[in-house]
Parts: structure tokens; C-alpha cells; sequence
């Protein structure tokens, strides 16, 4: 029977079309055609300037700084990310779990928060670096800077990648290869080296490829620590004007199509890999991985160490970080905890603060330190972030669920609009938010009905807009892997006992594929919450999201007797910021994961153990 | 009750059916019967309306249905995954139909009980989610969801084909049951001759897109009307060019022009020959011990016979032993080969 187009699909069609062309194609080629839409001095245009400028000028330090740090992004997060999961999968280290557990707390927190985390401990001030100048006066107290800050910060940053997916695929092994080439003779090192490793390969290298990506697009950890990378620098420059510097836009546009060039060059190469079916192969007769003991004990001894080592560096900002974010005011500015005296100011309420001038009067900064859900500029912020975060991982969600339900009915346009909403993937998210800034400050885009979109709140609707779109391409991923789960007997059947389109969509389809889109909503709002790079790029005072108030933390001026405890609160907030993450991944793997049957079996439970209390009462 | 007339589908360039005609009397259990690709479960989907024919007609008591939409049917189905909704309650999913039907929750619960009861689901396993009962009690939801409305007929795709080999007899004789309980029209769709045959009213056993043969279950077995019939229910010996001619020597009935097949049950070993039964003679080649029977491959002439004896301790032959075959021509099935 020949399937009769709708209304509604024609309708999902054009959308996804106007969504394509409106907000990721025509913003971007804007992008790539301002690079040569250069003027000259005399008024003349002059194509090939920034190009010039390019290869003469400093500007390829950016280029070669970020490359440089991908580089070796890539061998330290291997190395490190390896090892954990050697560490905690492979080998018998005694405490496997709560080691674990310690690699993966930079699951929830990233960006900005484990920055700012970072750097709490080992910037100028910090508490390691005042305890480490308490033993050595001599040591520099900016040791912490530059290029090894921001690769020793990345490098931990990044291994989360590592733990989800070089961990599954190490339990992925069958154990009795492992045997086999014990008992053929091979050396338990060997044994890892010829028959564990190899295996690992594919994963490794699409770590390796994302790894690299992540070193060329960093921006939370340049900005904050201080190192001239491509994206801080087409911040900078997007707000600089024309009388500053010679045309500080065009070379934004120019920086980030040159790091667009280079992710899709690496996502090419990784897709063209995966192609090529570098996959496990999938025993069902697999035998569970046993951890392996390492017999000689010096080895033993030292592989301990090293995992205890790696462990205290995880732990210890997660853990003084929660320390400190109950400490008082001046525990945390003399970065000595203080046992007698615990508070919550960091979190809740406000204190005034007495001080003596130089003239030693006796003043009172009124309000000066304030708890993180008392202070105004605080709170702003997780009001900003959490609605922009609600509204557009929603967004995503509703658009890639109408899109896939296109995409399973027709076959050719659906993969038309797959590949339209996949797009954004190839695009760092850098490109995205700045071509938006610059196409969209401006009252001649038609489609915007005359409205300039980065001009005071209007910016909202763009952040959100960029938000929902770079976001898509993992929706998509993640909600299309979930309409495979529905049999298309079920529809046939729905249909069958009389139900119309949208009463089976929404009583039968949607309720299969609602925990993965509800799972999908909680990670997309997870990681938009606390996000940094993308509302840095728009840099717009209209939308100050909470990371970038966190960010602002860092720079408090302390003279002035007023936002004193400015470090207690980004404590506070990296803490609200672990909380939520760890809440919501609870929801999505833990409860969300469970289908009907458990939940109802779980219910039978519950109300035993109710009724038994009763009972126990009743007596 | 239904009437199939002269349908055709067309996928495309592809044409999955033509010219069905099929009639399907009120409370029959009916078959369609065939290999996988051979256009069954296409029928049974222009039936439900999932598909709408090129050619032809579909007539449920007297009223044409080929374009009325597939909810205003009034046939019930039962799928080969069953397609229960793994979102909802065992109730939810027998109480879909009624819902849609906008019915009131009194009506809907008695119902529910209702035909909870006759298929033996417990109030306990109508609380419980789907992915809780094993497959046996699956399927009763499955018939119960599509009963529950009151269809005038039921159509059931494959049911038992996900089930493993003793689960599919004991349901098997379940559905058969149930079936004569509630004296519904039944049409069901199988690849499995055995399945086909006991369950069975009447059978069609369809191939490459048409109906070859239909008929009862005897009729289709013993004298089944073409070739690819015979060949596909149940074991069968073709005999051999050589056996064929030695027979037509002692018979006029065989023609040896003919492709003629024989059931392995009607050839004996070492019997007597009764009047107008012939006798050949053989050598046991090999025989192979299922306990219940005995199967012995008996060279003859040219070819081998299979034979099925039955395990009675009294007749048991060994590899090499010279023995005598006996068979009735009237038991020869004879067609004539295709051009």
C-alpha cells in the first residue's frame, strides 16, 4: 500500500529544513564569507587581507598553542585514562571501588567548576600552594600557570570519556583469550601488550580523535588559567572593534574555520575508521574478565602507589572543595580549615562584614558575605542558566522526536533529515556561537521579522536557538537507538484496535521511547546547566549564565570590602553543581533504566515493607 | 462469512499476490499454510486492512471491506511478536481497545475480567507488566486484548513461532480449545505443516504469491492437489524412474510417465501382499531408531524408499537383510510434469 504523505510530515520536513538553513547553514556561510570581505584602508575590498595578516602576523601562535596542547592532550589523557581503567578493570589493586569512585567524580563536574576546582588548590593562593611555600619559601607562587597548568587540568578533566568507554570495552573481553595466552606461556605483561590492548584499539583511537578535538576547542581551562588558545582568543576578539585592531572580526571568522577545517578532517577520518568495522566481535559464549593479580610485589607495590597517587590528585579537589565550602570567611582566605568552626554562609544567608580603615575607623560593609542562594548576582545566574537549559534541552528533545518519527516512515527524506540534524556535530560549538553573534546582531535577517536577536534579552531566544542546536546531534544518536525498540507490530496493533495516529503515538510509541528522551533531556540539561563555552562566546550581560558567574568569582575585588567570600561560594556553587549532576546521572542509569516490570515488582516491595511496619505499629 | 474474490497485491514491480479466492465459512478454524515468502501473511494483512489490494475484493458477511479502514474493521488480530504494549499493565494492554472505544470504566473492568477469566489470566497477573509472564501467558494476553472488543473474526500471524518445541504443542492444543469456546472465525497463518494440520478446519497452502490447494486436513495430505503440495506436507517418497516401471509392470494404475510420490507410512516391510497391493523386492540400506518408529531406507531397483514401521518389538530389520516392500497403487499420488 502505497504511504500517503501527511500534512503533519510535510510539515516536520519543512521545519527541519528552515532549521537547517535558517540557523546552522546561512550563519555559518556568513561566517566563512566575512573572512574575505575585508575592506582596505582607502575603502577598497581586499579578499585575501586576513590571509595576510595570518601568515605574517602572531596569529598563528593561537593556531600552534592549541595544536600543541591537542597534542599532548592526547598522549597525557591516554596515558592517565589507561591507567585508571587498567587500574580499576584490569589488575587486582586492592580498593578497585573506591578508587573508581574517585576517577569518576570528573563525571560530575566539568568545565568551569573543575576549573575553578583546579585552581583552588594550586593558583597563587591556593591551598596546596600556600602549604607547599610553607615547606619551600623558594618555590614560584604562580608554578601553576601557563601551558603544564592547562594540560595537567585538561588531563583530568578529560579521562571521563575514558572511564565510560575503555571500561566497557575491557569488559567486553572475552577472558578466555586472556587464558589461552597464559597457557600458550605469555608473561602476564605480555599477555596485555599482545592480546588486552589490541582489542582495545577502535576505542582507543575514537578516544584519541575526540581527545584531540576537546585540546583544540579548549576554552575553560585557557581562559581561566591563562593560555593563548584559539577559542579565548576569537572571544577576545569578537568583542574588540575595528579601532582597536586591524579587523578583529574577520579573524575571529578566520580562527574558527580553521578549527571547523580540523574537526572535520578528524571526525572524516574517525567515520571513514568506524566504517571499516574495526568492531569486537561479540562471543556469546564470552567469559567474564578475572582481575589479573600482579605477581611480582615490587611491581605490585609500586602499581599501588601510582593508583593511590592518581587517586589523591582526583580526590583532593572534590574533597577540599566540599571542606571548604562549609568554612567561615577567613579560613578559606588563609586556606587553613578551621575544625571548631563550620557554617553554611557559602550556601544560605548574608553577613555584614566590620573592617578599620587606614585611618582606623571602624566601618561595616553591609551584606558582604553572602550565601550562594542569598547572593543576587548568584542566584541570577542559576535562574538564567536553569531556564535557558530547561527550555532548550526540551527543545531538542520535542524537535528530534518529531524528527525521528519522520525518519522511521520515510525512508529516503529521513535520512535527509538525519544528516541536516547530525550537522552541528561537525561543528565546534565555538563556530556555532559566534557565527550566531555576529549573523544575528542585525536587523536585516528576515526571518527574524526584523528583530536583531543579540541586542539586549533578544540574546535569550539566540542561546537558547544555540543551545538546542548543538545539542541535537547527541539527541539524535541517543532518541533514534531508542525508536528501533519499537516493534512495528505494535503499531499495526494499536491501529488495529482502533486507535488513530496521534492517540498511538502518544499512549503507545512515546511511552517506549520515554525513558531514553527523558534520559536524554536530564544529559543535555546536565551539561547545558553548568556549560561556560558557548555563553562566553556570546559574552552578553543580558544572559549571564551561572558558570560564567562562577567564572566572575574568580576575579572579586577584594578591596573594597564587599563580595568577600566570593571563593566560598564558587565552593558552595562547585558543590550545587556535583549535586545536580550526580541527582540527575542517578535518575538517568539508575530509576530511568528500569521498565515496567521492575518498577511494578519494586512497588510490591515497598508496600511489603510498608505493611510490615504498619504491622509492627499496629502491635 | 468471508469472502476473498480474485485479490492481487503489488508491492511495486513485485507482485506478492495473485488472484486469491478464498471463502471462509462462519466459526471455521481456517489455514493458510506455506513457506516463508509465499504471500500468507499478505493476506491476512489485506483481511485486517494493513495492506489495500490492486485487484479484487474482501466481502465480511455480505458487506464489501476492502477500503474501509483497518479500526472499522471489526477483526481482531494476534501477531507473531504479539505486539503487547511493554509500557502498560497486562489490564492496560486488554483494556486499550475498550478505551478507544470510549466505553465506561465499569463496562471496561467487567469486560476485562471478563475475558480475563475465560482465557485463565488471574486478577494478580492483570496487575503485573507484560515483560512478568512467560510466553504461554503472553499469548493469552494477546488473545484476550483481541477478543476483548468482540471482533467478528480473529486473525492470528504465526503466534506460536517464538515459542520453543513443547510450549508450541501444549498452547497449540490451548488455542484449539479456546478457539471451539468461543466459536469465533478463525483464520490462522503458519509455516508449520503439523501445526496447520491438527489445528485445522480447512487448510490453503499458498506458494510464490497463490493458492495451491485448499481443503481438510485429509484432503490436503492424502490427496494433495499439485506437486509442491505433496512435496511440502509432511515426508514423502518420489519414486524413482526404475520402481515406477517395475510397478507399472505389475499394475496398469501407475504411469511412468508421471512423477509419482508414495507416504512413507503407506509402504510396509515384510508383509504379506493383500489382493491389488504389489510387491517389490529390496536390501535395508540403513535405518535410523526413533523409538516410537522405526525409519528403514530400502534400495529398490533403482532408487530408495523410505518406510516408516511402527516399533511394535515384532519387526525390526537389520542393515544389508534382504526384505520384500509392499504398497497399494490406489496410495500413488501422480501429476504430470510441468512443460
Amino acid at each position: 500500500m502505497k504511504k500517503r504523505f501527511k500534512l503533519t510530515d510535510g510539515l516536520v520536513l519543512v521545519l527541519m529544513l528552515c532549521l537547517f538553513v535558517g540557523f546552522m547553514l546561512l550563519p555559518c556561510l556568513n561566517t566563512l564569507t566575512s573572512i574575505f570581505n575585508v575592506k582596505a584602508a582607502d575603502g577598497t575590498r581586499d579578499p585575501l587581507a586576513v590571509i595576510r595578516f595570518f601568515l605574517a602576523g602572531n596569529m598563528k601562535n593561537y593556531v600552534f598553542n592549541s595544536l600543541k596542547l591537542a597534542v599532548c592532550l592526547v598522549i597525557t589523557v591516554n596515558i592517565v585514562g589507561i591507567s585508571i581503567v587498567l587500574l580499576t578493570e584490569y589488575f587486582d589493586i586492592k580498593g578497585a571501588g573506591l578508587l573508581r569512585a574517585g576517577y569518576l567524580t570528573t563525571l560530575i563536574y566539568s568545565g568551569v567548576a573543575l576549573v575553578t576546582g583546579f585552581l583552588f588548590l594550586y593558583d597563587r593562593d591556593g591551598i596546596l600552594t600556600t602549604l607547599l611555600r610553607n615547606a619551600f619559601p623558594n618555590l614560584d607562587p604562580s608554578w601553576f600557570s601557563g601551558f603544564p597548568a592547562v594540560l595537567f587540568t585538561m588531563t583530568f578533566a578529560c579521562t571521563s570519556n575514558h572511564m565510560l568507554f575503555l571500561r566497557n570495552a575491557i569488559r567486553g573481553i572475552d577472558y578466555n583469550t586472556v587464558e589461552a595466552a597464559r597457557n600458550l606461556g605469555a608473561k602476564p605483561f605480555k599477555v596485555l601488550r599482545t592480546v588486552v590492548l589490541p582489542t582495545l584499539i577502535p576505542t582507543l583511537f575514537s578516544l584519541t580523535v575526540m581527545t584531540f578535538i576537546t585540546g583544540l576547542c579548549a576554552m575553560s581551562a585557557p581562559t581561566l588559567i591563562g593560555y593563548d588558545a584559539i577559542n579565548p582568543e576569537i572571544v577576545r576578539l569578537a568583542g574588540s572593534s575595528a579601532a582597536d585592531e586591524s579587523f578583529p572580526q574577520a579573524r575571529a571568522a578566520l580562527l574558527s574555520i580553521i578549527l571547523a577545517f580540523f574537526t572535520i578532517l578528524l571526525l572524516t577520518i574517525l567515520t571513514h575508521y568506524e566504517r571499516k568495522g574495526h568492531y569486537l566481535s561479540v562471543s556469546k559464549t564470552k567469559a567474564k574478565l578475572v582481575k589479573q593479580k600482579i605477581e611480582n610485589p615490587v611491581a605490585n607495590v609500586l602499581a599501588h602507589i601510582y593508583a593511590y597517587a592518581l587517586w589523591v590528585v582526583y580526590m583532593m579537589p572534590v574533597v577540599l572543595i566540599f571542606i571548604f565550602s562549609f568554612q567561615s570567611y577567613t579560613a578559606i582566605k588563609l586556606k587553613k580549615i578551621d575544625f571548631s568552626n563550620w557554617t553554611l554562609i557559602n550556601y544560605f544567608g548574608t553577613h555584614d562584614f566590620e573592617y578599620t580603615t587606614p585611618r582606623g575607623k571602624v566601618k561595616q560593609s553591609v551584606g558582604a558575605i553572602s550565601g550562594l542562594f542569598s547572593n543576587e548576582s548568584a542566584l541570577g545566574g542559576i535562574k538564567v542558566s536553569f531556564i535557558l537549559s530547561v527550555i532548550a534541552a526540551a527543545l531538542a528533545c520535542v524537535l528530534v522526536v518529531l524528527a525521528c518519527n519522520y525518519i522511521f516512515k520515510h525512508r529516503k527524506t529521513g535520512t535527509l533529515v538525519e544528516s541536516l540534524l547530525l550537522f552541528p556535530w561537525l561543528l565546534p560549538t565555538i563556530l556555532i556561537c559566534y557565527s550566531y553573534r555576529i549573523y544575528f546582531n542585525s536587523d536585516k535577517v528576515w526571518y527574524t521579522f526584523g528583530q536583531n536577536l543579540y541586542r539586549g534579552p533578544n540574546v535569550w531566544f539566540l542561546l537558547i536557538l544555540a543551545y538546542t542546536v548543538v545539542k541535537l546531534p547527541f539527541a539524535v544518536r541517543m532518541i533514534k537507538a531508542s525508536f528501533y525498540s519499537i516493534d512495528s507490530e505494535l503499531e499495526d496493533a494499536a491501529r488495529n484496535l482502533g486507535s488513530g495516529p496521534l492517540r498511538t503515538f502518544l499512549r503507545v510509541k512515546l511511552p517506549i521511547i520515554l525513558p531514553s528522551v527523558l534520559a536524554v533531556f536530564a544529559l543535555c540539561f546536565n551539561q547545558l546547566f553548568s556549560e561556560y563555552d558557548m555563553s562566553a562566546t556570546f559574552h552578553s550581560s543580558y544572559a549571564t549564565t551561572y558558570a560564567m558567574v562562577i567564572k566572575s568569582m574568580t576575579e572579586t575585588d577584594q578591596r573594597a570590602y564587599y563580595n568577600l567570600n566570593a571563593l566560598g561560594r564558587q565552593c558552595a556553587s562547585t558543590v550545587f553543581i556535583m549535586c545536580v549532576s550526580g541527582l540527575i546521572l542517578y535518575l538517568v542509569y539508575g530509576v530511568g533504566a528500569r521498565d515496567l516490570g521492575e518498577r511494578l515488582e519494586r512497588r510490591a516491595r515497598r508496600e511489603q515493607r510498608i505493611a510490615r511496619i504498619k504491622a509492627k505499629f499496629a502491635k | 462469512m468471508i469472502h476473498l474474490n480474485g485479490i492481487a497485491v503489488k508491492f511495486g514491480d513485485f507482485t506478492a499476490l495473485k488472484d486469491i479466492n478464498v471463502h471462509v465459512k462462519e466459526g471455521e478454524f481456517f489455514t493458510f499454510l506455506g513457506p516463508s515468502g509465499c504471500g500468507k501473511t499478505t493476506t491476512l494483512r489485506t483481511i485486517t486492512g494493513f495492506i489495500e489490494p490492486a485487484a479484487g475484493t474482501v466481502v465480511v458477511k455480505d458487506r464489501d471491506i476492502t477500503h474501509v479502514s483497518i479500526e472499522d474493521r471489526n477483526i481482531g488480530i494476534v501477531f507473531q511478536s504479539y505486539a503487547l504494549f511493554p509500557t502498560m499493565t497486562v489490564y492496560d494492554n486488554i483494556a486499550f481497545g475498550l478505551k478507544v472505544k470510549k466505553l465506561k470504566k465499569p463496562e471496561i473492568d467487567r469486560k476485562v475480567r471478563e475475558i480475563a477469566k475465560k482465557v485463565d489470566l488471574t486478577d494478580e497477573q492483570l496487575k503485573k507488566a507484560v515483560s512478568q509472564l512467560s510466553g504461554g501467558q503472553q499469548q493469552r494476553v494477546a488473545i484476550a486484548r483481541a477478543l476483548v472488543t468482540g471482533p467478528a473474526i480473529i486473525c492470528m500471524d504465526e503466534p506460536l513461532s517464538n515459542l520453543d518445541a513443547k510450549l508450541r504443542v501444549q498452547l497449540r492444543n490451548e488455542l484449539k480449545k479456546m478457539q471451539k469456546e468461543f466459536g469465533i472465525t478463525t483464520i490462522y497463518v503458519t509455516h508449520d505443516q503439523e501445526e496447520a494440520l491438527t489445528l485445522s478446519d480447512r487448510i490453503a497452502v499458498f506458494n510464490l504469491g497463490r493458492i495451491e490447494q485448499i481443503g481438510t486436513p485429509n484432503e490436503v495430505y492424502n490427496r494433495s492437489a499439485t506437486e509442491f503440495v505433496c512435496n511440502f506436507i509432511g515426508d514423502i517418497n518420489r519414486l524413482s524412474p526404475g520402481v515406477a516401471a517395475e510397478l507399472a509392470k505389475l499394475s496398469p494404475e501407475v504411469d511412468p510417465a508421471k512423477h509419482n510420490y508414495i507416504r512413507l507410512e503407506r509402504v510396509h516391510v515384510g508383509t504379506e501382499a493383500k489382493p491389488g497391493q504389489l510387491a517389490l523386492a529390496g536390501t535395508v540400506e540403513s535405518r535410523e531408531y526413533y523409538g516410537l518408529y522405526i525409519k528403514y531406507y530400502i534400495r529398490t531397483a533403482d532408487g530408495v524408499l523410505k518406510v516408516i514401521e511402527k516399533n511394535d518389538g515384532v519387526n525390526i530389520y537389520d542393515e544389508g537383510q534382504q526384505v520384500t516392500v509392499v504398497l497399494d497403487p490406489k496410495d500413488i499420488m501422480a501429476y504430470a510434469p510441468e512443460a
